[in-house]
């Protein structure tokens, strides 16, 4: 899911910098002096865990391996725009310090795992609520890893590296995120009801209240 | 909610961190042999399976302080790099993102 550099054509990656770049403001904007204290080391502990899920490769048997991307659980956990900061600082970390995924295109990663994966993922999350109440969180698992994997694919078919062949790149990284998406939807699903069933003042769109207990 | 159950809840807030952190850390620990087993099956994500099949090629100007999760000090076994880089980045995703949160805590 992470593209390194010289996969993207430039006006590809600078296209993507700048939608990201509103998201985050959009983000920042939404949530500047909002965010109660209470919800602060839960914003740190998703994120670190999202990350540390990440160097888990799950090998699948017939040689392909995935891994969680997290971005749904973290809109779910967190709410859409703390979940979208907290996957910038997982993605973009990933990218600095151990070059996965390149540099040039990290506001193309940011979007696609940032931006895309938590957004969809909350917005099935959200829309599924009353239709859909027992799979809702694995739908929205499975939407948001492969929303984002189609993205890849467009962002990749339209560029010169893969000889414009668009066909392909959203084949393989949108049938195959189909796929592996399974794992990804099972995932949160799991967390997520570990979660509620553990502490559920601490889902996103709820909120802790001074004392402790839970503000709707 | 009663004062007691406000009470329970709030010793919970304050212990659910650590239960998290502990968590994450069982995580990264685990990694080396997700690591292992994944070399076993052959590790090649979507991406690098379309690359494949249209030619592309990544320039790699940009490795990274600790390229694809090894560490500069040379190889440590029985996946020692893997578990040192992601003790490394758990390190840093917490402090990058509490920082963050504090930077946009509520005005009170």
């Amino acid at each position: 899911m992470h593209i390194p550099d010289g996969f993207l054509d430039l006006p590809i990656a600078a296209m993507f910098a700048v939608l990201t770049a509103g998201a985050v403001g959009v983000a920042l904007k939404r949530l500047n002096g909002e965010l109660p204290n209470e919800r602060i080391p839960l914003l740190g502990v998703v994120a670190a865990g999202i990350f540390a899920a990440q160097l888990l490769n799950w090998p699948i048997p017939g040689g392909t391996s995935a891994h969680f991307v997290g971005g749904s659980l973290a809109g779910i956990l967190l709410g859409p725009w703390l979940g979208v900061l907290a996957m910038v600082a997982v993605v973009t970390i990933q990218a600095l310090v151990f070059g996965d995924g390149g540099l040039l295109v990290l506001g193309a990663n940011l979007w696609n795992m940032a931006v895309v994966n938590v957004l969809v993922g909350y917005a099935v999350f959200r829309l599924l609520e009353h239709r859909v109440p027992v799979g809702r969180v694995f739908l929205a698992g499975w939407a948001g890893v492969t929303a984002a994997a189609v993205f890849v694919g467009l962002q990749t078919g339209l560029s010169s590296a893969f000889a414009y062949q668009l066909e392909v790149t959203l084949l393989v990284m949108g049938g195959g995120h189909a796929i592996l998406g399974i794992l990804e939807g099972g995932i949160t699903h799991l967390v997520y009801r570990f979660i509620r069933e553990a502490r559920p003042d601490v889902i996103g769109g709820r909120r802790i209240g001074r004392a402790g207990g839970v503000e709707e | 909610m009663t004062a007691s159950a406000d009470s329970k809840v709030g010793a919970d807030g304050r212990r659910w961190p650590k239960l998290g952190l502990a968590t994450v850390l069982l995580l990264v620990t685990s990694s080396p042999a997700f690591a292992w087993a994944a070399e076993r099956v052959g590790y090649t994500e979507p991406l690098e399976v379309a690359a494949e099949r249209t030619g592309a090629e990544t320039t790699g100007w940009y490795a990274g302080a600790f390229p694809d999760y090894t560490v500069p000090l040379g190889t440590i076994p029985g996946g020692g790099d893997i578990l040192l880089s992601g003790l490394i980045g758990v390190g840093l995703t917490l402090v990058v993102t509490v920082s963050i949160g504090h930077l946009l805590r509520e005005h009170k």
